[in-house]
């Protein structure tokens, strides 16, 4: 008796949680970004006005001479996000800082990029860092969290030179005139290319495209020739084809991404990619797959499948965009003989196509911040170790390994990467094409608190739009999402 | 009653080990969760506002909640059967008194020290579309594994997450299984085989009834497996492909790389906890289910 009147409790709490979940299932539920965190009549005292500048007397000092009063050498704590062939060469530079000098030991602590930014938001003050490592899109949310010592503090302590830096290097990590992090690994897109794959097409295998349409021409000959299956490889990866190449595109077109200059001048508000140009160029990238020129290789969760697509032995495509931190390894793997069909000197770099076929780019990569710890001595060390680390024959010796991008001009003179781009001018690409960005903040690309759960947003978007879906549609939808985000952010952090 | 008082102290003094560790990285944990849950927060966490007990509501109705939860009920759906049936014929397969039958108890129990990282690596590799082995060898007859690549398509890549999740825990099923047979007494077989019964008769009769604590322990760990599967998701398909976000689960939702709520810890814990309700609801649910059936032996 006692296991029947059980057995039906459990059969009705079971069809209960089935109906329940049944119910919300079929309830017309709003998107999860908007559950709360919004309110929409004013609470006095919790409205957020933009600002419009950072009063310097309110961020911490750099007192840069703290470091002589130092009795011992300092310990420093340096989290980073670099794996590979990068962590390596870190490493290096980093055991080279510490036997050079007695004053000052760094010890690294390597996780991803992601790692780092979840440890660094969630930490305490205190369990934090001396210097973080920071990609290009945290920028705002790392101003918000009022932890850091802004460089710029710094670099006027200490009068150190910036003028060889790279002017748009800089202000990539500064806004609303305040000079937050120090550039240290930066990259930008470029276009890897088969140079087998143009010859066989009878495309001058030096002479990679530079505009949008001779990308297509060229994908035309190289399909039609039967040189390739593919002429392009796009992806949707929200740190590549799904984001950050389309915040690379407006900067081509010279246009801003977000408003405020974006963001620069004003705290952002909304997107501006629904418009023309966005449209423009998502068309431009279905009409390519839709006609056979391009190949879609998904979300790119390994990182590599784009670049993987250019060593295919069935279906190879024969260009792709990909960021030019990737060229020191991509380099060494061909040249291991992994591939058979693609040699190391097969593999040829071209500036990222434009709309126009201008050259410029944005800054990717990251830079390097130091934390506020309330202990003089700490920040003097944290300072003297990026010094080191921005040095010409540092950034050098970097540059020459990974096939990021130098910070300043004066290291393209000191070896090994003076050496390294007169025997190989693949590494200068993505130095020349950063070099040429016009001089004004479109170039500076888009500082904006949740930069990178917008870039999922739109990913989300342009593997609808490759997939076939309407242009016009899902960018207003993606649009509308990026700002529910942004007001969201605002009102939590803005102030 | 008077002796099990007497007994208090001394069981208390055992369990302060246990409950403290308990306490602090579960229980503590658990109840700032459910705090946070209700709170608007700013990006380091230090000025947060209540935005009420409702937002658990809202967030469990919004569409991404509920296709996230639609991805893990369908991942545990294809996994927990699955995995349970081969975990259980594998084993019936190797409980035979048979020469170097150790060497395929070693073999079929060998997934059980693979890190979900590392099974999950292992079928990445196998399954590239690009240069992995299985595309350039079974693209003939499975078109998709070439392109674009079984994780590549909304309705492939969910099934081929199910089939490295389900070789990464069979080792775990395969010895769980191994040992609940190595416990039913010889003897009930013997009896069964002088009654007359067959040995689908005996397997069915005596095998199956036998293991049944075996086999409720093995699903409600598979089951919370599945439902918190997140390793594997965020190293074959990083939640993708994203325009149908065809393996985003409840887990990914929350910590992916490409969530939404990455940065705000508010409705990031609130989604947790609902996953925590989940979890305790289905093992709630199996352990009344087969309650009854499970035989404890004596």
């Amino acid at each position: 008796m006692r296991t029947v009147r059980n057995s039906r409790r459990t059969h009705g709490f079971a069809v209960l949680v089935a109906v329940g979940l049944l119910a919300a299932a079929c309830s017309d539920g709003g998107s999860i970004t908007d559950t709360g965190d919004t309110i929409t009549t004013t609470v006095p005292g919790d409205t957020m006005a933009p600002t419009t500048t950072v009063a310097a007397d309110t961020l911490p000092d750099c007192p840069t001479d703290a470091l002589a009063s130092a009795t011992g050498p300092v310990e420093i704590s340096f989290w980073h996000g670099m794996s590979s062939v990068l962590n390596d060469e870190l490493i290096k530079l980093t055991d080279l800082y510490n036997s050079s000098q007695t004053k000052v030991h760094v010890t690294l602590t390597g996780q991803t990029y992601e790692t780092t930014i979840d440890n660094y938001l969630q930490a305490s003050q205190s369990s934090r860092p001396d210097l973080v490592q920071m990609p290009e899109y945290m920028v705002q949310s790392l101003v918000d969290t009022h932890s850091t010592v802004p460089v710029g503090k710094c670099i006027a302590a200490s009068g150190f030179d910036t003028s060889s830096f790279l002017p748009t290097a800089l202000t990539a990590y500064s806004t609303q005139g305040v000079q937050w992090g120090m550039p240290f690994n930066l990259s930008n897109p470029v276009l890897y290319y088969s140079k087998k794959a143009f010859t066989a097409a009878g495309l001058d295998p030096n002479k990679p495209p530079q505009s949008l349409d001779e990308l297509r021409a060229d994908s035309q000959k190289i399909v039609d020739s039967g040189a390739a299956k593919y002429g392009l490889a796009l992806d949707s990866g929200f740190d590549s084809g799904g984001g950050w190449y389309v915040e690379q595109w407006f900067a081509k077109a010279q246009e801003f991404y977000v408003d405020g200059d974006n963001g620069r001048t004003n705290r952002a508000t909304q997107v501006l990619y629904n418009n023309q140009t966005g449209a423009d160029l998502l068309t431009f990238l279905q009409t390519m797959i839709n006609d056979g020129l391009a190949v879609s290789v998904g979300d790119n969760a390994g990182g590599q499948d784009d670049l993987l697509k250019l060593a295919d032995a069935k279906e190879p495509a024969a260009m792709s965009i990909h960021t030019s931190a990737a060229l020191g390894g991509a380099l060494s793997i061909l040249a291991s003989g992994t591939f058979p069909n693609l040699k190391d000197t097969d593999l040829g770099i071209g500036p990222m196509p434009g709309p126009d076929g201008k050259p410029g780019a944005l800054i990717g990569g990251a830079s390097l911040w130091p934390v506020d710890s309330g202990d003089d001595v700490k920040t003097a060390a944290t300072w003297d170790f990026i010094q080191f680390l921005v040095s010409a024959e540092q950034q050098s010796e970097w540059a020459s390994v990974t096939g990021y991008i130098p910070v300043r001009t004066d290291a393209l003179s000191v070896d090994p990467y003076k050496t390294k781009l007169a025997t190989d001018p693949r590494f200068s690409v993505a130095y020349d094409q950063l070099k040429a960005s016009p001089d004004a903040l479109t170039s500076a690309g888009p500082v904006v608190g949740p930069l990178r759960e917008m870039r999922s947003v739109l990913a989300q978007a342009i593997a609808k739009v490759f997939g076939g879906a309407d242009v016009k549609a899902t960018l207003a939808d993606a649009s509308a999402q990026a700002n529910q985000l942004i007001t969201n952010y605002n009102q939590l952090n803005g102030g | 009653m008077k002796r099990k008082l007497r007994d208090l102290p001394p069981a208390l003094l055992m369990l302060v080990p246990s409950l403290g560790l308990l306490a602090v990285w579960t229980i503590y944990p658990l109840v700032r969760a459910v705090d946070y849950g209700h709170k608007a927060c700013d990006i380091s966490v230090r000025n947060c506002r209540d935005v009420g007990w409702d937002r658990y509501w809202t967030v469990f109705q919004s569409k991404e909640f509920q296709d996230a939860l639609l991805v893990s009920l369908k991942l545990a759906l294809m996994t927990v059967p699955v995995g349970l049936v081969l975990g259980i014929g594998l084993a019936v397969l190797a409980d035979k008194q048979l020469k170097g039958i150790g060497i395929f108890r070693t073999v079929f129990s060998s997934t059980v020290a693979t890190s979900v990282a590392v099974a999950s690596l292992v079928w990445f590799v196998l399954l590239q579309p690009q240069v992995g082995v299985l595309a350039d060898l079974l693209s003939g007859w499975i078109p998709k594994l070439k392109n674009p690549g079984l994780l590549n398509d909304s309705s492939t890549a969910l099934p081929a997450v199910a089939l490295s999740s389900i070789w990464a825990s069979l080792g775990f099923t395969f010895i769980i299984i191994m040992a609940g047979l190595q416990s039913v007494p010889r003897d009930l077989y013997e009896s069964a085989f002088v009654d007359g019964a067959g040995s689908f008769r005996r397997f069915t009769n005596v095998t199956l009834p036998m293991l049944t604590p075996s086999i409720l322990f093995v699903t409600v760990v598979l089951t919370t497996r599945a439902l918190q599967a997140y390793g594997e998701i965020a190293l074959l398909t990083g939640g993708g492909p994203q325009d149908t976000k065809a393996t985003t689960t409840i887990p990914y939702l929350i910590y992916g790389n490409n969530s939404l709520v990455h940065n705000d810890i508010g409705i990031k814990s609130a989604s947790a906890v609902l996953l925590f309700l989940l979890c305790l609801t289905f093992a709630a649910v199996q352990f009344r289910g087969f309650g009854k059936r499970v035989h404890y032996g004596n």
